[in-house]
């Protein structure tokens, strides 16, 4: 069954011709990746999934509910979709736990007990029980990073889109969140991930996309893409990256 | 850390609540700190005063005249303090909307933050004071003919015009602090499924405006010291008496003068000095890992 469904999907910023017509289907319980050079466009196509950027043209459909119609609000369709963010992008002036809860409370009109016990199980998932009192300033980067992932939990979404979601991280704490994202993955999670680990791309992703200038230029099994990849822009990648 | 009990037994007066989302718990050591600070302050005014006196009982200068003037600086005192009761809130209030309005999408929010922003920090406040002065008491003697309303209306207007003035440097403070919050905040707060007031009221505006508050103390100590340009449309403040004592002391004896000044300049002192450090107890307050503005 497909969970996000994405056709002909276009976007410019200026003169810049961002995404140049992408066609995707996810299944459910599907890990998605997608590879590709910096600039080619792979966080644009995220961040048009869940409608902080609103494409120019094509359109998007999660569980079959066409998104980009204009009876929809943004709001609703976020809700449904959690995203982690290269940068983390933790709210700075709340702890972990009120990081976690502020969705809980203002999108889901939780009451504020329902919410802490609620944000507290996220946060003991990643595995940071013990940190929910802690500023963003005086957490790690992969702890940041973990209670990312539980604040985009905590909504219960539908798919979950990383957005190189350790880039940012010193080399020792890479694993502690690639590690949750497995366990996700292995819970049935749908996701979509950009990402340069090529580690975590072949044991985890069901299916990769290699893509360049604005398109998918091919698509297929992580070895397909790794081992025998049919294209030679993909070919040029994949070897210059498991070099 | 071993505490003080004098300083355990103040804290006990000092009440301790919860800010809700926006703060943090630890209220009652701030307030303490507060409290510390203004007493400090005024203590070393009163050390001040203490000094001056004590000269004064030395026959430096006539301390006769400095007791007999400060009733009446009194009187002045209470009335720059009602006005800086008047001016810093509504300034600020403009402040607020029109810092808001600069950052929004709206083309015509902006192009009138934007308008009069340019026009009431362009001009010298004395000449927005006049301004309003004499347009208010125009306007009102072709209504109602009685001057004594027109007067007491056009005296407010003065005050007005001042906040007008300062609102326009705190539209500039509060759009700097809005634009300081990085677009992540908002891009998460947009995939969390936060409405834009949403993520405006509790991820937008509590960050910006804790980077906001140093320069508005800046902003408020500065105002206190502009409301006594109001005594030039008749305001009878701290400086206006001060003022009117001069001619008589300059006939008795030019010592005086100096007298006049050294006490209006305690008195602004310590107005400024409480308002500074109460923006700063509320910095304290609301101070959290990462946002701090540096710790002097």
């Amino acid at each position: 069954m497909t969970m996000v469904r994405i056709q002909g999907l276009h976007k410019s910023f200026g003169t810049l011709h961002v995404l140049r017509g992408v066609d995707l289907d996810v299944n459910r319980g599907d890990v998605l990746c997608i590879i590709g050079p910096s600039g080619s466009g792979k966080s644009t196509l995220l961040r048009c999934t869940n409608l902080l950027i609103y494409p120019d043209k094509g359109d998007i459909f999660l569980e079959g509910v066409k998104v980009t119609s204009r009876e929809v609000r943004p709001e609703w369709v976020r809700q449904q979709i959690g995203m982690v963010f290269q940068q983390f992008n933790l709210f700075t002036h709340l702890t972990a736990l009120r990081n976690v809860m502020l969705g809980l409370v203002r999108v889901k009109r939780m009451d504020s007990a329902a919410a802490r016990s609620k944000a507290e199980f996220e946060l003991e998932r990643v595995g940071l029980a013990d940190k929910k009192d802690a500023y963003p300033a005086q957490l790690s980067g992969g702890q940041q990073q973990r209670v990312a992932i539980a604040r985009a939990l905590a909504m219960d979404p539908k798919v979950m889109l990383f957005d190189e979601p350790t880039s940012a991280l010193d080399p020792e704490y890479i694993h502690e969140v690639l590690d949750v994202m497995k366990r996700l993955a292995e819970e049935g999670m749908t996701m979509m991930v950009v990402t340069h680990e090529m580690g975590f791309a072949k044991e985890v992703a069901d299916s990769i996309i290699f893509f360049d200038q604005g398109q998918i230029v091919e698509r297929g099994s992580p070895e397909e893409i790794f081992d025998r990849p049919g294209h030679e822009r993909t070919k040029a990648f994949v070897s210059k990256i498991l070099r | 850390m071993v505490q003080r009990r004098w300083l355990r037994s103040l804290k006990a007066w000092v009440p301790r609540w919860r800010i809700s989302v926006t703060g943090r718990a630890d209220f009652q050591r701030n307030a303490t700190r507060f409290v510390l600070r203004v007493l400090a302050g005024l203590g070393i005014t009163a050390l001040g005063f203490g000094l001056v006196i004590w000269l004064g009982t030395l026959r430096y200068y006539n301390l006769g005249y400095a007791e007999s003037i400060l009733p009446g600086l009194g009187q002045g005192f209470l009335v720059t303090i009602r006005l800086v009761a008047v001016v810093i809130p509504l300034g600020f209030a403009l402040g607020f909307l029109f810092g808001w309005a600069r950052t929004t999408r709206s083309l015509i929010l902006r192009g009138l933050g934007a308008a009069y922003v340019e026009v009431f920090r362009g001009l010298p406040p004395i000449v927005l004071i006049f301004f309003s002065y004499l347009i208010t008491t125009l306007a009102i003697l072709n209504i109602s003919k009685n001057p004594f309303i027109a007067g007491d209306v056009a005296l407010w207007m003065g005050a007005i015009a001042l906040s007008l003035h300062s609102g326009a440097y705190q539209t500039e403070i509060i759009r700097a602090g809005i634009l300081s919050v990085p677009t992540g905040q908002i891009e998460a707060a947009d995939s969390v499924g936060l409405s834009r007031w949403q993520t405006m009221f509790r991820v937008t505006l509590p960050q910006a405006f804790r980077v906001s508050l140093p320069p508005l103390g800046n902003e408020f100590a500065s105002v206190i010291k502009d409301t006594s340009l109001l005594n030039i449309i008749g305001w009878l403040d701290l400086a206006q008496i001060g003022l009117l004592q001069v001619p008589a002391a300059l006939k008795a004896d030019f010592n005086l003068v100096f007298i006049i000044w050294i006490e209006i300049a305690m008195l602004y002192f310590v107005l400024t000095f409480v308002v500074t450090k109460a923006v700063r107890f509320v910095e304290n307050a609301y101070k959290v890992p990462g946002l701090e503005a540096a710790e002097l």
